[in-house]
């Protein structure tokens, strides 16, 4: 039996006197596997997303990371425990690739020629040849390129939890495609767990390992693709579901 | 024009001494503001609340004339009295506006995601500013630096009214004795300056220039 | 069109009554306290003899005022003889005041039309000056003992360092070589900046007030570098042809004594009383006939 790796229990996080984001929101990640959280926009994935690396931290339930309350974390080595990959990349402008794939190895104090072979290594996993791309600056790259210099960062201080907010929302359905595909290839390869957040059902059945419904603050339902298909929890996740099959 | 040119040739030695005594008023002036300006304006850019008041005082301060300011200063103790030292304490505080106002904007100017992203891999207030927020902002500071020193050039003529030296003293010379020569020997070098600190530092900040 | 010639030659007619006796006279005066007191004192004079005046006062240094009436833009302003002399004449210095004088009074004439009245009954002349403690602890009392101490840091006014009967033209005649460069501001700083020890010496005027409020001590001039400097008002032609102008101002020769002077300036650089109520109280005392204001 895998080890809980992240686990949400009964979550509350409003903002303001607005209607709280989550509510009774619930999940455990076991360590290894690959958990897309789907829902409408808005509906609290990012914010679900955030209380793992506490960006953003609960006013009320139980958050535990790696075994250990959210609290008990001091937040800037969680962090770089943590890989995080958002939408738009959020690559550091004025750094080449290379040394952006470098940031976490580098905060932690690595040795520069362990840094250096590191990047070296993980960009050829994602498929940009260190040769031609190690010294661009990422305003040179194509969107889907930044993306998976953003996968590389992420993964370069071998974490055992990645957190990716709708990695591939901002590319174009063909680089979409090609992304997801790459994706499997990857995630085959490495031991981390994973905690996707996106909008596109397809995508998250075609990723994860586990899809997690979020709607009204919390989950209607986890489980796989044919548990979601075949036994809906309730009206909502049928519809949502169905809206995808058809 | 050749009567000027020998002029000017005659004078060479005033006009030299004094343009080294007004490039080094500008210069310490400018080296103390953005000592203060700076961490300034980045503690301004964290608590923006603060950001109004005090920018609205160092824009009022603006506002006071010049020589006034050269005025006020002069039997304050400590920083007052006549001479360089008052000089270059105006300096400092007419330099502040446009250090202090670029530095706030250009960290607050920093693109959200990236501050988000360097936040999220696990960077400390420290070193978001360190590595990412300064080096990106940098482009606007420098801007707001050069047109400070631009500024200082030009105010730093005023200050030989009060003993502090400088180019200004060819100036008021020249007014004294209605003599246009001796106005345009001040004039002209420190116009000259004023072009030389705004074409040097442009240049400066444009091979810094696209990295966002 | 004929109404049209006519009501112009009566404007025009207005106009010229207007031009001699009643158009105000502008009084000029250079940019330091004594200068400003006299230029207040000949005002009184001439409003009280009922003629109106405009005050141009305070306007800057001897040249600018110099050229100011040349232009036609002031119509009188105090003056110095030695200062007309040297600077304005550019004539190298003598010490007999009546022949400076005399000369003075011819070439003004003749060159711009220019009148001198006689003089006010004081001298200013430019005075090199230290403050007490140093004089005496240096044993300096004339100015030919400042070469044995060059380390003393000099502070002028823009215009002495400029003129060549002022800082350079003194240097060569005492063989003076500071190693400090002049320090320079505007006049009024200059005994400030004595008193803070920004500068150790300055040329200031012999009549200053704070001379002898600071306890400052004037050096001779044993060389008799400078020309005499005798106090007068100089008026352009056409004003001085008004009679009642004429009168006023020549009501006032040698009035003023040299200690008279001081003791105004003092008033006002040192007690802080505003000129013009120096300059009523100097005319008061006077008992001048005419309509008091």
């Amino acid at each position: 039996m895998a080890a809980p790796i992240l686990e949400y229990v009964g979550i509350r996080k409003g903002f303001g006197a607005q209607r709280a984001a989550l509510d009774g929101f619930s999940l455990t990640i076991v360590e290894g596997e690959t958990v897309a959280l789907v829902g409408p926009s808005g509906c609290g994935k990012t914010t679900a997303l955030k209380l793992a690396n506490r960006l953003l931290d609960a006013d009320a339930g139980a958050v535990r990371i790696f075994g250990q309350p959210a609290g008990e974390h001091d937040p800037v080595s969680l962090r770089r425990r943590i890989g995080y990959v958002i939408q738009e990349g959020g690559l550091l402008p004025h750094w080449t690739v290379r040394e952006n794939v470098e940031t976490v190895p580098r905060l932690l104090g690595w040795p520069e020629g362990r840094r250096r072979a590191r990047a070296a290594e993980l960009l050829t996993i994602v498929g940009l040849a260190p040769e031609e791309f190690a010294e661009r600056r990422p305003a040179s790259l194509s969107g889907g390129q930044r993306q998976r210099v953003g996968v590389a960062r992420a993964l370069a201080a071998g974490p055992s939890l990645v957190l990716m907010d709708e990695p591939f929302g901002a590319l174009d359905p063909i680089a979409r495609r090609s992304m997801q595909k790459e994706f499997l290839r990857w995630n085959a390869r490495w031991e981390a767990a994973v905690l996707l957040v996106t909008h596109d059902l397809r995508e998250a059945f075609l990723l994860a390992d586990r899809v997690a419904v979020l709607e009204g603050g919390r989950v209607r339902q986890v489980g796989s693709r044919e548990e979601l298909m075949r036994s809906p929890a309730d009206d909502f996740v049928r519809e949502f579901v169905s809206e995808f099959a058809s | 024009m050749s009567q000027l040119g020998a002029f000017f040739w005659q004078r060479r030695a005033d006009i030299l001494a004094l343009t080294g005594q007004h490039v080094l008023l500008v210069a310490v002036a400018a080296a103390i503001a953005v000592a203060i300006g700076v961490p300034l304006g980045v503690a301004l850019a964290r608590r923006p609340a603060l950001a109004r008041p005090v920018l609205g005082f160092a824009n009022a301060v603006q506002a006071i004339p010049s020589l006034a300011l050269f005025g006020f200063l002069i039997p304050v103790p400590l920083i007052g009295g006549i001479g360089a030292r008052t000089a270059i304490v105006a300096l400092v505080v007419y330099s502040l506006l446009p250090i202090l106002r670029n530095t706030y904007a250009g960290i607050r100017g920093v693109d959200p995601a990236v501050v988000e992203a360097a936040t999220g891999l696990g960077m400390t207030p420290n070193e978001r500013l360190r590595l990412v927020e300064l080096p990106l902002a940098f482009p606007v500071v420098l801007a707001g630096i050069r047109v400070a020193v631009v500024v200082g050039v030009g105010l730093a003529t005023i200050a030989a009214a009060i003993g502090a030296g400088g180019l200004g003293v060819l100036i008021y010379r020249g007014v004294a004795t209605v003599d246009h020569r001796l106005i345009l020997a001040g004039a002209v070098p420190a116009a000259a300056l004023a072009l030389a600190f705004d074409f040097g530092l442009s240049a400066v900040e444009k091979r810094l220039g696209p990295r966002r | 069109m004929r109404r049209a010639a006519v009501l112009f030659a009566v404007l025009g007619a207005l106009g010229a009554c207007r031009a001699a006796g009643d158009r105000p006279v502008r009084i000029g005066s250079k940019n330091f306290t004594e200068q400003v007191i006299l230029g207040e004192i000949a005002a009184g004079a001439l409003e009280r003899a009922g003629v109106p005046v405009e005050r141009r006062l305070d306007l800057g240094g001897s040249f600018v005022c110099h050229r100011a009436l040349l232009a036609g833009e002031l119509d009188l302003y105090p003056e110095y003889t030695g200062t007309a002399f040297t600077a304005i004449l550019k004539e190298k210095p003598i010490a007999d005041p009546a022949r400076v004088r005399a000369r003075v009074a011819a070439a003004y004439a003749t060159r711009w039309g220019l009148a001198w009245t006689a003089p006010l009954g004081f001298e200013n002349t430019f005075a090199l000056v230290l403050r007490g403690d140093d004089a005496r602890r240096l044993a300096i009392t004339k100015i030919s003992d400042l070469v044995r101490h060059p380390e003393l840091k000099p502070g002028f006014g823009y215009e002495f360092v400029e003129r060549a009967d002022g800082f350079p033209g003194l240097a060569a005649a005492y063989g003076l070589a500071f190693t400090a460069r002049p320090a320079e501001m505007d006049l009024g700083l200059l005994y400030p900046a004595l008193a803070q020890g920004k500068v150790d010496v300055v040329a200031g005027n012999s009549t200053d007030g704070l001379i002898a409020a600071m306890g400052l001590a004037v050096l001779e001039d044993d060389r008799r570098y400078f020309p005499p400097y005798e106090a007068a008002f100089v008026v352009r032609g056409p004003v001085w042809h008004n009679a009642r102008v004429r009168g006023a101002l020549e009501a006032l020769s040698g009035t003023i004594t040299p200690d008279a002077m001081r003791k105004m300036n003092a008033a006002v650089d040192r007690d802080g009383k505003g000129p013009a109520a120096v300059a009523g109280e100097f005319l008061a005392g006077l008992h001048l006939a005419g309509p008091a204001r």
